[in-house]
């Protein structure tokens, strides 16, 4: 099972490396997200910068879905779905390779977005093993997530639309955690993260567990 | 004020008979839709082979 | 008469004989789409108590019982359907998830239990809608505000979008099977979201605001009528649901001979065309 899961992260990350779709527009679009948020809630540090940990949360959450749909679309040209099937990797590796794929990508952007809420709203950044914490704990979840629903709605034409409906209600449990752990790591106060750094990680447990059970039968019926 | 409760139950109760309704409609629209019998079957008789009928449960 | 294609194994097609009811089924009463008399006389009972129940607790609710003193003026009044439409609620989805469970199940696998888990979350998510909209109004009268961060009341909203997915994936076309193996994991995974949504809204709520508006403490003493309307509305409501997952069910297991009958009949005529 990790061997395939290697295999299949490494093809998806080599793909990445060769086409830099993350890169060229999944991050772009959280950028853009950040400064509609500007936008939207005014000029006046005041309102943005105790704002700024779920804003950045909530923008990491649209780039999943976004991550996700690219993470499948690789998979739908060419019935590269069906070799993916017929291929003999164990579907439990090809949920975590590609699941760890997302995870990658996710840690990049949640870089670059740090350095975004710092500059645009003001954030001043502390505590960062905190922070780092919580956005290992959450990608891993939102990755784990992602995956499943995505090869529930891969194939799919409604695909576009139903993924986001799918993923967004589900992962909300992350939202709220990932925010709370750094508004306290922002606040100054990170031993206040405790209790959300481990529903992050309990959610995280859960459904990777979920995905490795679940992602073979799903694939079957895509 | 209490205007607000009277209208909470009227909706609550209006949106189930709806739905009801609604329910209704479909299934009777639904039956007037079926053929009358299932093609390949007897109108009339026994009810059908026993294999089909095995299920656990 | 040729079928074409192979035979469908109609187990899990649902299109069996024993589908809609108990095995004593004449075939006028399948082609109706009828179950069994018997069934169909208790479905009508349960129906007729339900309406009969739900008239008189909202008779009672609002006209009989006293207003409680330490409420708004009348606002206990919402007791009455409020609680009762958040349990049919609960009791939907759980119901649900455990069709679901029992469709993944190998030896208990028929298609009855999708449509049942299908059927039950539909009406799961219209009285989530009511619940919501029954909780809004509480807050309204009671503090003023449309809606309130409670726990309560956000976790149900999620639910509420939660299973709204669910029945969209639930509407996306496919092959029978396919669809209420996807729907019935869908749902199980749905479900497992619903004690952590839970728990992380309660401790969002509660570790950093002192809770200002508590639902909580709707601890009234219930006593006398208002004990017994109450009791009234838990138990009105649960027939209700029961009697609208029946013909939710029934709907469904019609659409689905439609599709196959339909089609049947179809390829019958083409047949007799291409012969003639």
């Amino acid at each position: 099972m990790w061997r395939d899961a290697l295999l299949v992260c490494g093809k998806d990350l080599r793909i990445e490396a060769r086409s830099r779709i993350g890169l060229n527009q999944i991050a772009p679009f959280a950028a853009a997200v950040l400064l509609l948020f500007g936008l939207a809630l005014g000029p006046d540090r005041q309102a943005l910068e105790p704002a700024a940990a779920g804003l950045f949360w909530i923008a990491v959450l649209l780039s999943v879905v976004l991550a996700v749909q690219r993470s499948f679309a690789l998979e739908s040209s060419d019935s590269a779905r069906d070799g993916l099937r017929l291929s003999g990797l164990d579907p439990a590796g090809i949920f975590l390779g590609k699941g760890a794929a997302i995870v990658a990508q996710l840690l990049v952007l949640e870089a670059l977005l740090t350095a975004g809420v710092a500059l645009l709203f003001g954030a001043r950044l502390s505590g960062g093993l905190v922070l780092l914490a919580a956005c290992v704990t959450a990608s891993i979840g939102l990755a784990a997530v992602g995956v499943v629903y995505g090869v529930v709605s891969s194939g799919l034409r409604v695909r576009e639309t139903l993924l986001p409906l799918l993923l967004l209600p589900v992962t909300a449990p992350v939202l709220l955690g990932a925010t709370k752990a750094w508004n306290a790591a922002l606040a100054g106060t990170p031993a206040h993260a405790g209790i959300w750094l481990s529903l992050l990680a309990i959610f995280a447990i859960l459904y990777v567990a979920v995905g490795i059970v679940a992602f073979g039968p799903l694939l079957e019926d895509s | 004020m209490s205007g607000y409760i009277e209208a909470g139950y009227a909706m609550a109760l209006g949106s189930l008979a709806i739905y009801a309704l609604s329910l209704v409609t479909r299934e009777r629209a639904s039956r007037r839709r079926l053929p009358p019998a299932a093609p390949g079957e007897p109108v009339s008789g026994s009810p059908s082979a026993p294999d089909s009928s095995g299920e656990s449960s | 008469m040729s079928r074409l294609d192979t035979p469908r194994d109609a187990r899990l097609d649902g299109t069996a004989d024993g589908e809609l009811g108990p095995s004593a089924v004449s075939p006028k009463a399948m082609a109706s789409g009828r179950s069994s008399p018997s069934a169909d006389v208790a479905v009508r009972i349960v129906g007729t108590l339900a309406l009969v129940g739900v008239a008189a607790t909202v008779w009672l609710g609002l006209f009989v019982t006293p207003n409680a003193v330490d409420y708004a003026d009348g606002t206990v009044r919402l007791l009455y359907i409020h609680p009762p439409l958040a349990w049919v609620m609960y009791v939907a989805y759980g119901m649900a998830t455990l069709s679901s469970l029992l469709y993944l199940w190998p030896r208990t696998r028929h298609a009855r239990f999708d449509r049942l888990a299908g059927a039950s979350a539909e009406v799961g998510v219209v009285f989530t809608g009511l619940t919501l909209v029954t909780g809004s109004i509480w807050g309204r009268t009671t503090w003023g505000v449309w809606w309130t961060w409670d726990p309560l009341l956000t976790t149900t909203a999620l639910l509420f979008v939660l299973y709204l997915g669910y029945l969209a994936l639930r509407n996306v076309p496919g092959d029978d099977e396919t669809v209420a193996r996807r729907s019935a994991i869908a749902g199980l995974i749905a479900f497992l979201d619903v004690p952590i949504v839970f728990f992380s809204v309660s401790w969002w709520r509660s570790l950093h605001q002192p809770p200002t508006v508590d639902l909580a403490s709707r601890h009234l003493y219930v006593h006398g009528s208002m004990a017994w309307t109450l009791l009234l509305g838990f138990v009105s409501f649960t027939l209700t649901y029961s009697w609208l997952v029946v013909h939710r069910y029934r709907l469904a297991v019609l659409r689905a001979r439609e599709e196959h009958e339909g089609l049947e009949v179809a390829l019958a005529e083409r047949w007799a065309e291409a012969v003639k």
